[in-house]
Order: structure tokens, then C-alpha cells, then sequence
């Protein structure tokens, strides 16, 4: 009975599995809230870096610090975080051969929370009530509604958290000694992580509301920051966490072979998720109120980070190799030539990897605290996230969207749609590497982040990075025809493909495979351990930002 | 084997003076990660000998009770403010330190961890969840300061530490009690 279950899974998997109509609609809503916030994004981002390059002049409505918040929420939280829950519920329904009901009416009803609360944040932003940036730390204070808006955000996450596990725990429950399916376990891995990110930017903003609204006189500014961070650095690896699903179990179906060693993939999970939360220190290098010998051991916590990256890097190219060579790729890089490069699905995840080296060796500059002095606050670091992000992240979503959407929408992905896909990949890179290599070069120059104008009255020094202003401009104009391609190219196989099957790539083990140790699915003690983590990382710092503390700063609006 | 070197290679890593130096200027880094961490790099070693002599551990260790008593005593005796002020100021307290911990109670430990019985395991897990309670308690509760060689502060922080450690514990003690262990084994279909 067993063997002829396998038999059937390995062959006709469709059977068994498959996300069904009711669960593809969830994904799908959560999509189009994705592709609208990068379509405004997008032409936001467009309109400040042209306005930084003093192309434009922005009217009084809608000032550079307008519209950088927003940019910055709308890309940073609402596009990515939309697009994980899609991915991830789609994910888990075919994983799981559908959601349980009760799991869909969560996932609706944080679809609700999460549409009120960014209507709520884009509408007090452009009141002009609320340009604090997309990092909102005190003393700068918005007012109460746009933190309001922000706690319906992190509470319709939390409403697909539980979803998530109790869909989790209810497979366990009926699979008795059998591991769960590959992309489900990411899923839980993406949503604990996301669970326990957020808790520390709650207990921020439920500061933050009484002290906007005037109840309480003063805020303690480190405990602020140090809480932002808990979040904002998870954050940027819960999207890691979310790529690297579909780098491990998606893309090596597309190049027509087998997944790496799954016991090795589940401890890169499970190190990520335990490891992650005080990396958030290393945003902070240039705090004061945090001593340098608890700055340095949090080097290696940031550092730690790295173990499981480059297990990652050497697993896919492993799997790249192996793969090339079984289809008759010779020599030393003759196996490069047989990978389908001209397959969308796999070009732009590819591409999104690629990155990865020079995104990850950007990130060991930041995380070093002599070099960090040089590029804090300065457009390298706006260039190295738009590296990391805004390409190792992003394009991977955009080569999940290629088969995904079609698959939900029960759409084909056309040879034309393929192509399509090819060329906004590329004009995508291009404009990434243009905008992104550019903004680097003008940091280290000395070009600060997050400022309107910064001719300084054609000083000198200023006039060293002034040019490289033009030519983020010129990238982020290659930039948003890309994004333009790529919200036509979704809604597009979303609404008007033509009708047909796609397959839902996921790739099987080797043949002569180890079974898959069940000791990886004791969540329990993952969580456990995350939180011990956690506790031995923050109590010094905190203890001593809280017993230490200043007065306090009451809330300021610099506009 | 491969896990003994990997013990003895974490055990030269805590030893290095700047390394010790760190986690000894910061008094929870040096009672919560060095101490333990010491701990664990015995236990790792323990493969080593226990493969060697292991003649020497069934003779005195065959139902895993003295080797726990021995892990305890030691462990209780560097929670004493005394002896980690010593440590920092005697080289040869704190050689004593860095030997007991790893060669006698983190050997100990793993020799006694899969030996002793459900009932005795339970009873541990107990003690040091209330132990971490009380020092936690204790440290927050008292003015005065304790160790020569720390602040107050540090001690309010250990304090703090110590009661999350002991939400850790209690959590897992849930988790492990409440949840059905047999899920986690392998089922012949
Ligand atoms: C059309 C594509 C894009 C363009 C043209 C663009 C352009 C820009 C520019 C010019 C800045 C201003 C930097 C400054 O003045 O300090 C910026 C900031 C930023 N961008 Fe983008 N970007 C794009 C895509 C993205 C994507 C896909 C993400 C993330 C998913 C992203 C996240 C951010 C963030 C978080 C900031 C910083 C906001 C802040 O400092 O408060 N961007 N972008
Ligand atoms: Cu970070």
C-alpha cells in the first residue's frame, strides 16, 4: 500500500495534490495587494530618485519625505509581506492537499486587518501626517493613527500565523511518524519567525500610541530602536527564509533534477529561525548606550547568519552541478550550458542567487564595525539593500510568479509570457545594477541617505557624488519600466492567458535518499531555543538602556 | 570521536585569554554562556572517554545517580558569588574553574543523561527551573552588591536573565509534558 502511494505520488503528483479553487482565491487576493503596492512603489522610488538627482521638484503636497515613507512601507512590508502569505498559503494547500476552513477564514480575516491598516498608514502619510520614514523610530512621532494602522498590520499577520499552525499541527496530528512535506515545513519555519519578529515592534508601538496622542510625556528612544531592530532585521530574513523555499524545492525541478539532502536543508531552517533575532544589533553599531564588548559578541551572532548562507550557496551549486552533468554538461563549467537559461522560472531566481554574493559581502561590511563607521547612514546602504532585496528577493518572487499565478489561476504560462518574463528580468538586473552599483560609490563618497537635497550650496565635497545622483536616476527609470512589465506581465496571467494546466514545480529527493530524521519537526524546541537565544542576547543591553536611562524624549515633528 | 575534538577544540576557543576575558567582563556572559558552554564542551569530549575506560563508568556510574550528584555539586559551587569572584582573581581558581566544569562535571553530565530514569530526569529539570526562580528572585531583590568584581547593575541583569531563563524551562517542561512523544517516532506502515 505504501509503495504504491509513492508510485503514485512520484508520477502523477496533480492527483493527490494541488491547492484547490478556495485556497487559490486567497493567494491570489493576496497577490494583487502585492503587485499594486509595487506598481505605487515603484513610481514612488522613481519620483525620489529623481527628484535626489534634482530632475524634478516634487510639489508641496507631496515632499521627498512623503514619499520615501511611503515607498518604504509600501515595498519593504506591504509587497513582501503580502506576497509571502500568498506563496506560502498556496505552499502549504498544495503540501496539504488544501487548507482547513477554518485556516481560509484566518487567512481572509488577516487580509481584511492588513488592507484596513495600510489604508489607514497610506492615508495619514499622505495627510502629511506621518513622514517618519518606514523605520517610524521616536523621537520623530506620527500621528496616533498611522501606529494604529500599523498594529492591524501586524495583527492580520498574526491571524495567518495561527492559521499556519494549526494547519501544521493538524497534519502532524493525523500523519503519525511521518515528516511533513518540504515547502510546509518553510512555511512554519516563515511564520514562527515572523510570529516571534513581531512581538518585538508591537510592544514598540503600543508604546508609541500614548506617548503620539500625549498621554504619556516621554519615550525611551533606545528601547525604541533596539525593539525596531528585533523586527526589521528578522524581517529581512523571513524574506531570505521564503526565497530560499523556492530556491531549495522549486528550482531544482525546473532544471529537471533533484532536491539536496533534506536533513541538511531542515537544519539551515532550523538555524535561521533560532539564530536570527539578535542580528538585529548590528543596525545599531553607531548607537551609543550600548557597550562595545556587547557590540562585539553581537558580531558573531550577525556573523553566525553566514553559516547557514553559505550552506545554501554550496547546496545549490551542488544540485546546479550534478544536475548539468546527468544532462551531459562536460568539462570543468560545460554543465553551466545545460541549464535553462532561457526558462523565466528559472533565470530569475538564477539571477536572484547571483546577487546573493555580492549582497551577502556587502552585508560583512556593514556588519564590521570600523567599516560600518564609513558607509552609516550613507546611499551604500541603500544601494546594499536594493541588492539584497530589491534583487536577491525580489526576483525570486518575480520567477515564483511565472508558474504560480498561472497555476492558481488555472492559466497557462505562454511562450510569449516566457519571454516577457526573460526581458524583464534583464531590464530589471540592468536597472538594479546601474541604481544599486551607483548608489554604493556616492556613499562612500560620503552621500547621505534619506535627504532631499544634497548639493549643499554646490559645495565640493557634495559635488563628488552629485553625478552618481544622475545615474541612480537613470537606473531607477530602467527600474520602473520593469516593474511595469512585471505587474502586466501578473495581472496578465492572472485575468487573460489562456485557459490550460501548469505544473506546481516541486522537487522529489534523490532515489537512494536518507529518510528524513522526525527529531527536525520538534517546533516546541526550536521555539524554545530562539527564545533562550533571544533572552541571553537583549537582557544586557536592555537592563541597562532601562535601568541607565536618560529622560526621555517627548514627540517631535520635524515637518 | 569526531564529536571529542570538536569538544576540545570549543574547550581551547573558551580558554583563549581574550576570549575568557570578554565573557568574564560581563557577569551573566560569564555565569550563562562561558560556564555552560564549558560544560558542553565536556560533554562533548565524554565520548573520548567514555569509549576508553568504559569499564570505569559502568563501575561507578551504572545508574547515572553519582554522576549526577557530582555535575550538581560542581555546577552549584560556581553559582556562589565567592567562587566566581576567586576565579577572576586566583589564575588557579580559575584553572580549577575551566577543569571542573568541562573534565569533571560536563563528562559527568553526559554520562549520566541517558542512564538516569524518567522520574530522576524530571526531578533535575524541576530543580534547576526553581533554581534559576530563586537566583533570579534573589539577585533582583538585593541591594547590596555581592561580587567584588561586578557591578549592581550586572547583578540586577543576571537577575532578569536568569527568570527568562526560567520561563524557557518552564515552557519546554509544558511542551514536553503536554505534547504526545510518540508523534516524533517513526511508524512502520
Ligand atoms: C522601481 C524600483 C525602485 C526604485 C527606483 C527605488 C529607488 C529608491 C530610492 C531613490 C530610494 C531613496 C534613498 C534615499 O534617498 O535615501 C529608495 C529607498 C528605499 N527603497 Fe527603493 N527603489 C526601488 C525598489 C525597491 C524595492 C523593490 C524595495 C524593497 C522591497 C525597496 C526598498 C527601499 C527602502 C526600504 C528604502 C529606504 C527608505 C528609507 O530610507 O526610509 N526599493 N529606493
Ligand atoms: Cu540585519
Amino acid at each position: 500500500m505504501e509503495q504504491t502511494l509513492k508510485e503514485t505520488k512520484r508520477q502523477n503528483p496533480k492527483k493527490l495534490l494541488g491547492v484547490n479553487t478556495e485556497d487559490a482565491k486567497v493567494a491570489l487576493s493576496y497577490f494583487t495587494v502585492a503587485f499594486v503596492s509595487l506598481l505605487l512603489g515603484g513610481i514612488l522610488g522613481l519620483l525620489q530618485g529623481l527628484e535626489r538627482a534634482d530632475l524634478i521638484q516634487l510639489p508641496s503636497w507631496l515632499n521627498y519625505y512623503q514619499v520615501l515613507t511611503a515607498h518604504g512601507l509600501l515595498l519593504l512590508v506591504v509587497f513582501t509581506a503580502t506576497f509571502t502569505i500568498g506563496y506560502q498559503f498556496a505552499n502549504l494547500s498544495h503540501s496539504f492537499g488544501g487548507l482547513l476552513p477554518k485556516v481560509r477564514k484566518l487567512a481572509w480575516i488577516g487580509f481584511g486587518l492588513m488592507v484596513f491598516g495600510v489604508a489607514l498608514v497610506t492615508v495619514m502619510i499622505i495627510l502629511n501626517e506621518a513622514s517618519v520614514l518606514y523605520t517610524f523610530y521616536p523621537p520623530l512621532a506620527a500621528h496616533p493613527l498611522f501606529y494604529v494602522g500599523l498594529v492591524f498590520v501586524v495583527v492580520g499577520i498574526w491571524a495567518c500565523c495561527f492559521g499556519v499552525f494549526i494547519n501544521y499541527r493538524h497534519w502532524r496530528k493525523n500523519h503519525r511518524g511521518q515528516v511533513t512535506p518540504l515547502l510546509a515545513y518553510f512555511a512554519m519555519g516563515v511564520f514562527v519567525l515572523w510570529f516571534f519578529a513581531s512581538i518585538g515592534v508591537t510592544i514598540e508601538v503600543l508604546t508609541l500610541i500614548p506617548w503620539s496622542m500625549g498621554l504619556v510625556e516621554t519615550t525611551n528612544v533606545m528601547v525604541a530602536r533596539t525593539l525596531f531592530w528585533w523586527f526589521g532585521h528578522t524581517l529581512v530574513n523571513i524574506w531570505y527564509l521564503v526565497a530560499t523555499s523556492a530556491w531549495y524545492v522549486i528550482v531544482p525541478k525546473i532544471i529537471g533534477g533533484r532536491h539536496f539532502n533534506e536533513k541538511l536543508i531542515r537544519l539551515v531552517v532550523i538555524l535561521i529561525v533560532v539564530l536570527n533575532i539578535p542580528g538585529g544589533f548590528h543596525h545599531q553599531i553607531i548607537d551609543p548606550a550600548i557597550s562595545t564588548s556587547i557590540k562585539f559578541l553581537h558580531v558573531f551572532m550577525s556573523l553566525s547568519i553566514a553559516v547557514p548562507s553559505l550552506m545554501t550557496a554550496f547546496a545549490m551549486f551542488f544540485v546546479f552541478e550534478r544536475t548539468g552533468r546527468k544532462l551531459g554538461g562536460k568539462g570543468l563549467l560545460g554543465w553551466l550550458k545545460k541549464l535553462p537559461w532561457g526558462d523565466v522560472r528559472f533565470l530569475a531566481p538564477m539571477i536572484a542567487m547571483i546577487s546573493f554574493i555580492p549582497g551577502g559581502a556587502g552585508g560583512i561590511v556593514n556588519t564590521s564595525n570600523q567599516l560600518n563607521q564609513v558607509v552609516h547612514n550613507t546611499m551604500w546602504v541603500v544601494g546594499h539593500f536594493h541588492v539584497t532585496v530589491g534583487m536577491s528577493v525580489v526576483l525570486t518572487f518575480f520567477g515564483i510568479c511565472y508558474w504560480l499565478i498561472p497555476y492558481l489561476s488555472k492559466r497557462q504560462l505562454t511562450p510569449k509570457m516566457n519571454k516577457i518574463g526573460v526581458i524583464q528580468t534583464i531590464v530589471w538586473t540592468v536597472g538594479m545594477t546601474i541604481m544599486a552599483g551607483s548608489m554604493h560609490i556616492a556613499g562612500l563618497f560620503g552621500d547621505p541617505r534619506r535627504t532631499s537635497d544634497t548639493s549643499y550650496g554646490g559645495h565640493e565635497v557634495a559635488a563628488s557624488w552629485i553625478s552618481y545622483e544622475l545615474i541612480f536616476g537613470i537606473g531607477a527609470t530602467i527600474l520602473l519600466v520593469g516593474v511595469l512589465i512585471q505587474v502586466y506581465a501578473v495581472f496578465n496571467m492572472m485575468f487573460f492567458a489562456p485557459k490550460g494546466e501548469t505544473e506546481f514545480p516541486v522537487a522529489e529527493p534523490e532515489d537512494n535518499a536518507a529518510p528524513v530524521p522526525l527529531w527536525t519537526e520538534r517546533w516546541g524546541l526550536w521555539i524554545v531555543l530562539l527564545l533562550a537565544v533571544v533572552a541571553m542576547a537583549y537582557v544586557v543591553p536592555i537592563v541597562d538602556m532601562i535601568l541607565n536611562a536618560p529622560p526621555g524624549s517627548p514627540p517631535i515633528r520635524t515637518w | 570521536m569526531k564529536q571529542a575534538i570538536y569538544g576540545l577544540i570549543l574547550f581551547t576557543f573558551l580558554a583563549l585569554p581574550p576570549v575568557a576575558n570578554l565573557l568574564e567582563s560581563i557577569m551573566i556572559m560569564h555565569m550563562h554562556m562561558q560556564m555552560p558552554l564549558l560544560v558542553f564542551a565536556g560533554f562533548l569530549i565524554a565520548r573520548f572517554f567514555q569509549l576508553k575506560f568504559p569499564q570505569f563508568f559502568e563501575r561507578w556510574n551504572a545508574n547515572g545517580v553519582p554522576g549526577m550528584l557530582l555535575f550538581l555539586i560542581i555546577w552549584l559551587y560556581w553559582m556562589v558569588p565567592r567562587a566566581m569572584d576567586e576565579a577572576l582573581t586566583s589564575p588557579f581558581m580559575e584553572l580549577f574553574k575551566f577543569f571542573s566544569l568541562t573534565f569533571l562535571a560536563g563528562i559527568a553530565l553526559r554520562d549520566s543523561w541517558k542512564k538516569l530514569g524518567n522520574i530522576e530526569f524530571s526531578i533535575m529539570y524541576i530543580f534547576f527551573t526553581l533554581k534559576f526562580i530563586i537566583m533570579g528572585y534573589l539577585y533582583l531583590a538585593i541591594e547590596d552588591q555581592i561580587c567584588n568584581n561586578y557591578l549592581i547593575i550586572e547583578q540586577k541583569t543576571l537577575g532578569w536573565g536568569s527568570l527568562a531563563m526560567a520561563v524557557c524551562f518552564v515552557i519546554f517542561g509544558f511542551y514536553w509534558h503536554f505534547t504526545d512523544q510518540s508523534e516524533y517516532q517513526k511508524v512502520d506502515l
